[in-house]
């Protein structure tokens, strides 16, 4: 007999006991660690997935921060060109000024280097006009108004107030009686004894006392005289009245020049603050 | 020479008895139960994968996809029964290249027994998916009268189960047999490497056969379901 029902029995119990074991010791564990490794993949790739998605976040946020950093470099190059052009303005306005005062300052001394050339100028045209007016009288200078400047000098010597006397008679006295007379010109013999007797009756107490007249002569006292005692002097001449007139010459000429200059300041002043202006707008156009 | 192995009786007490294909069977048993407990007893589910873990994943996948395939569902429910035949028949059949062993599917009881767990299995399966009823009225399709032939043919496709498998590995252990009477060298170990070849081919037919068998037990249900869901 083939079949034997004995061993069919026997080899279907056997059947079911080897799946019996199998799905305990082969199906079960191999199934669920294959199940739990995929569900490890898709742990992972999830994982993955969000990682990428985090990373794409950041780049574009890192892209963002890269576009918002250009865009303040931007701005701050802007504000440093802005800045650059205010200081090149600030310094180009300073070296004007600077400019501007350097130049002031050398005209205001060429100002002042003229005036007081000016001013030189007009002293010198006086005293040269004077001098002319005296030499013009020297040379007028003759016998008629010598004894025209003899008889006012000796009225003068007649006419000395007290107080003058009184020091003269001092002098004379401290002197010796000794005196020297300074003269333009040769005094005439008549005109000294005149002085010397209208001194003697005029002014010294005793006519008896004895004076020494010593006599020198000075062109540059213009047709005039001088008498002088110890420090005492007595003296009339064109010259001081010449003097006189310079001095009111040179008065007139200084105050009429300073006039100008007042004037001439203000001009000045007026002219520079048109030049300022004109800075500034040249400074506008850059 | 023995061409039934039942009649190779290594102990007798009685009525009990260990014959050759009894004895084989439980080798069988022992080696896939021992050598899937050493495999499985360290899993790893994530990193590196052992060399054997490896193996019977790919085993245990093709095992998955081959019935996905054919059942058109998942192989869930299905994986121990026809994984088992499977691995069962194909390792019966590849040791058969060990000098002295008998493989136990070369004995038409082994081949008959595993036959009949189909053949109860298929109602079994269709039964626990569509129900009795659903299942019963199966014997009725198309008509009343294809009762008989329905029933004919379910014998007889187990009865065809049974006898393809024993043929065919009766007839290779046998040509092995014949051949080595008549060319001793060479020409035996050609065919004993057929042998295998037509082994794995049985163990995957034979398997096949069982889900298909299964699967158009269940087959109904799920065509309802999907008319359902339409």
């Amino acid at each position: 007999m083939i079949i034997d029902w004995y061993t069919i029995i026997f080899q279907i119990i056997n059947f079911l006991v080897l799946v019996f074991l199998l799905r305990y010791f082969l199906y079960g564990p191999i199934i669920r660690a294959m199940d739990q490794r995929e569900q490890k993949i898709v742990q992972r790739e999830e994982d993955a997935a969000e990682k990428k998605k985090e990373a794409v976040q950041q780049s574009q946020a890192y892209r963002r921060k890269t576009e918002e950093l250009q865009e303040r470099e931007e701005e701050i190059r802007e504000k440093a060109h802005i800045d650059a052009e205010k200081e090149k303005r600030g310094m180009l306005d300073q070296a004007r000024r600077e400019v501007e005062e350097t130049r002031r300052s050398w005209e205001e001394a060429f100002e002042r280097e003229k005036e007081s050339f000016i001013s030189e100028l007009r002293r010198r045209i006086g005293r040269q006009a004077c001098s002319i007016a005296r030499r013009c009288l020297q040379d007028l200078a003759d016998s008629r108004l010598e004894s025209l400047t003899w008889d006012l000098f000796i009225r003068k010597i007649t006419d000395l107030p007290p107080e003058e006397r009184k020091s003269l008679q001092k002098a004379l006295a401290a002197g010796d009686y000794k005196l020297v007379l300074h003269s333009a010109f040769e005094p005439a013999e008549d005109k000294l004894k005149q002085l010397k007797s209208s001194l003697q009756q005029e002014i010294i107490p005793d006519p008896e006392t004895n004076l020494e007249l010593a006599v020198k002569t000075d062109p540059s006292l213009v047709c005039g005289l001088e008498l002088a005692v110890g420090g005492y002097r007595v003296a009339w001449s064109i010259d001081s009245y010449l003097e006189d007139v310079e001095e009111q010459v040179l008065k007139d000429l200084e105050h009429r020049g300073r006039g100008r200059e007042a004037k001439s300041g203000a001009e000045y002043n007026r002219a520079s603050a048109a030049h300022v202006d004109n800075g500034e707008e040249v400074s506008g156009d850059g | 020479m023995t061409i039934n192995p039942d009649e190779i009786v290594f102990f007798q007490w009685g009525w009990f008895k260990i014959n050759s294909t009894v004895f084989f069977t439980w080798l069988v048993i022992f080696l896939l139960t021992f050598g899937s407990w050493l495999v499985t007893r360290k899993l790893s589910s994530e990193g590196e994968l052992s060399r054997w873990q490896n193996l019977l994943e790919v085993l245990i996948n093709g095992i998955n996809d081959q019935i996905r395939e054919v059942s058109q569902q998942e192989p869930g429910p299905y994986l121990p029964f026809v994984g088992t035949l499977f691995i069962f028949i194909a390792f019966s059949n590849i040791l058969a290249i060990v000098p002295g062993y008998t493989p136990p599917t070369s004995s038409l009881s082994t081949t008959a027994a595993l036959a009949i767990c189909v053949f109860i299995a298929v109602p079994v399966f269709g039964i626990t998916r569509q129900g009795i009823v659903n299942y019963l009225r199966q014997y009725l399709q198309p008509t009343f009268f294809m009762l008989p032939f329905n029933l004919i043919g379910e014998l007889s496709r187990t009865l065809a189960l049974a006898v393809r498998l024993y043929g065919n590995m009766m007839s290779g252990t046998i040509i092995v047999a014949i051949l080595l009477t008549i060319t001793p060298l060479i020409f035996p170990v050609v065919m004993q490497a057929l042998g295998l070849l037509t082994g794995l081919i049985q163990a995957y037919i034979f398997a096949i056969l069982a889900m298909v068998y299964i699967a158009s037990a269940s087959k109904a249900h799920a065509e309802i379901e999907k008319k359902g869901e339409e």
